[in-house]
């Protein structure tokens, strides 16, 4: 499996500018919070899986299902477990505790699936040389990318050395969550170790290449904002702005929910 | 605090931010789908690596928690909250580094380690104080904004913090801290004296940090709890149960964050890099 998340696709979503998907993220933000009626929340998750459909990268969300599942699941037992409405559906579940609790789930699960798509979509060097061109300093913009470029590495490391220890007879999958936590914490700990011995080779290797060698740096990718970002940027506004009408218009909350 | 700029400078610095927030990140994310607030926070054990790495990275340590918070969040409680996490998880690193050397006198082995029943102590002492400055900042931001209840998120996230630190963290760091010495990778080895504040009031600076971590969560949790029916952890969504926004917690918190950090300019630890770059060097002549 292969462990980055950025899909390398053709699509007009990977040609925009990180800058407009950065925007767009934080859009999505928005949009996912104004609604908690689930209906509402529905549409606003068929904008964000319509762009992701689009720029050919749900096939990541295969990988979190089970993140997303879990929360949806969790969110709804929660409230409509400790929400109460007005009108009773099951033995001390009511209507619109279980409305406001499946809108809550999707809340958070768009914001999840807008995250995803995000980086499926951007590139690490796009991530950095956005951040620097919003104004973030180029160190730290540079610390996010690896980090984000590293993540998945760690990982599969750490599924490298569990299936050698497998391979040795090593019986990982027996017991409980607990008894497999712990069978598998000691194999984490040679990932540790070993990603901090790469410091001091990575930090070379970045002084070898001119990091930090002048104040001002040249880059080598060019992003420029086209008039495809302005096209999609006003396009959003404008879905943004709809969005805010209908809110404050009294539409996409849940009438009888209380906590 | 100046040294959370100046280690910028260092290259090795700018790699530890990266590696310490990609291994937390990575500890984090299988932890997603356990939930505890959904959206909010899950069981997280990864959380011993801010104190650990802030502990022997310093700086970058805290960074890279920052840092590490917000790609994790990406996988399960990306949201606005996210803004306050960045902040919180900052403090978590950053606490155990600034305020080690404030328990130690002048002289005294102030090696980061947790190999004598003082240090021990110091290390378990300054986790609690770590994690409730992190729930502090992160429960405050999100009661602020209507999310979820002060009193709710602000114990789930302390005995969360607390729990993953004391537990685990002194089995990492006898593990590490021997490695991480040996490359030549800690802190203190790394930034140069005058990068880093004097330590002329660090008496005050530890107390009012104890006052504003401590003592804010405290009087958040008594206002939470007393002013707004608020229930502590999962009781703060019972029905009945307080809501957010409150005022008196918005506002009555603000001086207890401010203490904070006027703490973390007057905390210094230049003394302890001195100590630590005298040592290196007395080692070398002896070679």
């Amino acid at each position: 499996m292969d462990p980055f998340l950025y899909l390398d696709r053709d699509t007009w979503v990977h040609r925009l500018d990180p800058r407009t998907k950065m925007l767009l993220l934080i859009g999505a933000f928005v949009l996912a919070f104004l609604f908690v009626n689930p209906l509402y929340g529905l549409v606003v998750l068929a904008i964000v899986l319509a762009f992701g459909y689009a720029a050919k990268s749900l096939t990541n969300l295969r990988r979190i299902w089970f993140i997303l599942f879990m929360i949806a699941v969790m969110t709804v037992i929660l409230w409509s477990v400790f929400g109460s409405g007005e009108t009773p559906l099951f033995l001390f579940v009511e209507r619109e505790a279980l409305l406001y609790g499946a809108g809550a789930a999707l809340r958070i699960d768009i914001m999840i699936v807008a995250g995803m798509i995000f980086l499926s979509t951007t590139r690490n060097e796009e991530i950095a040389t956005g951040l620097v061109k919003l104004g973030i300093p180029y160190r730290f913009a540079f610390a996010v990318s690896t980090a984000l470029r590293l993540v998945p590495t760690i990982a599969a490391t750490g599924s490298t050395i569990g299936q050698a220890q497998r391979s040795r007879g090593l019986d990982l999958e027996s017991g409980n969550i607990i008894q497999r936590v712990r069978k598998n914490t000691p194999l984490l700990i040679p990932v540790f170790v070993s990603t901090i011995r790469s410091t001091n080779v990575f930090s070379m290797a970045l002084e070898s290449k001119g990091f930090g060698a002048s104040p001002q740096r040249t880059y080598f990718l060019k992003i420029e904002m086209t008039r495809r970002d302005a096209l999609v940027l006003a396009s959003f506004a404008a879905l943004l702005v709809a969005a805010l009408a209908l809110r404050f218009s009294g539409y996409g909350g849940v009438e009888g929910f209380s906590r | 605090m100046k040294e959370i700029f100046t280690m910028w400078r260092h290259t090795q610095m700018v790699v530890l931010v990266a590696l310490s927030a990609a291994i937390y990140a990575a500890v984090l994310i299988p932890f997603k789908g356990f939930t505890i607030i959904p959206g909010f926070t899950e069981v997280r054990p990864a959380n011993v690596f801010p104190f650990v790495f802030g502990l022997l990275f310093g700086p970058a340590g805290a960074w890279g928690a920052a840092i590490g918070n917000l790609i994790g969040d990406f996988f399960g409680t990306l949201g606005p909250g996210s803004i306050a996490g960045f902040i919180g998880n900052f403090f978590l690193g950053f606490l155990p580094y600034k305020m080690w050397h404030t328990f130690f006198r002048r002289g005294e082995n102030m090696e980061q380690n947790v190999n004598s029943g003082k240090k021990l102590a110091v290390y378990v002492a300054i986790t609690i104080l770590a994690s409730a400055v992190c729930a502090l900042w992160i429960a405050w931001f999100n009661d602020l904004i209507g999310f979820v209840p002060f009193a709710a998120l602000g114990a789930i996230i302390t005995v969360n913090n607390a729990i993953a630190g004391i537990v685990l963290g002194p089995i990492l760091l006898l593990i590490l801290y021997p490695r991480v010495k040996r490359w030549g990778l800690l802190w203190t080895e790394i930034i140069l004296p005058e990068e880093v504040p004097a330590s002329r009031f660090q008496l005050l600076g530890n107390i009012l940090m104890w006052i504003g971590g401590l003592g804010g969560l405290i009087v958040g949790l008594a206002l939470g709890l007393g002013v707004y029916d608020q229930g502590l952890a999962a009781a703060g969504f019972a029905p009945g149960a307080g809501g957010t926004g409150g005022l008196v917690i918005g506002i009555g918190l603000l001086p207890f964050l401010i203490l904070i950090i006027v703490a973390s300019f007057l905390l210094g630890g230049r003394e302890q890099v001195e100590a630590a770059q005298e040592e290196v060097a007395t080692d070398t002549r002896t070679r």
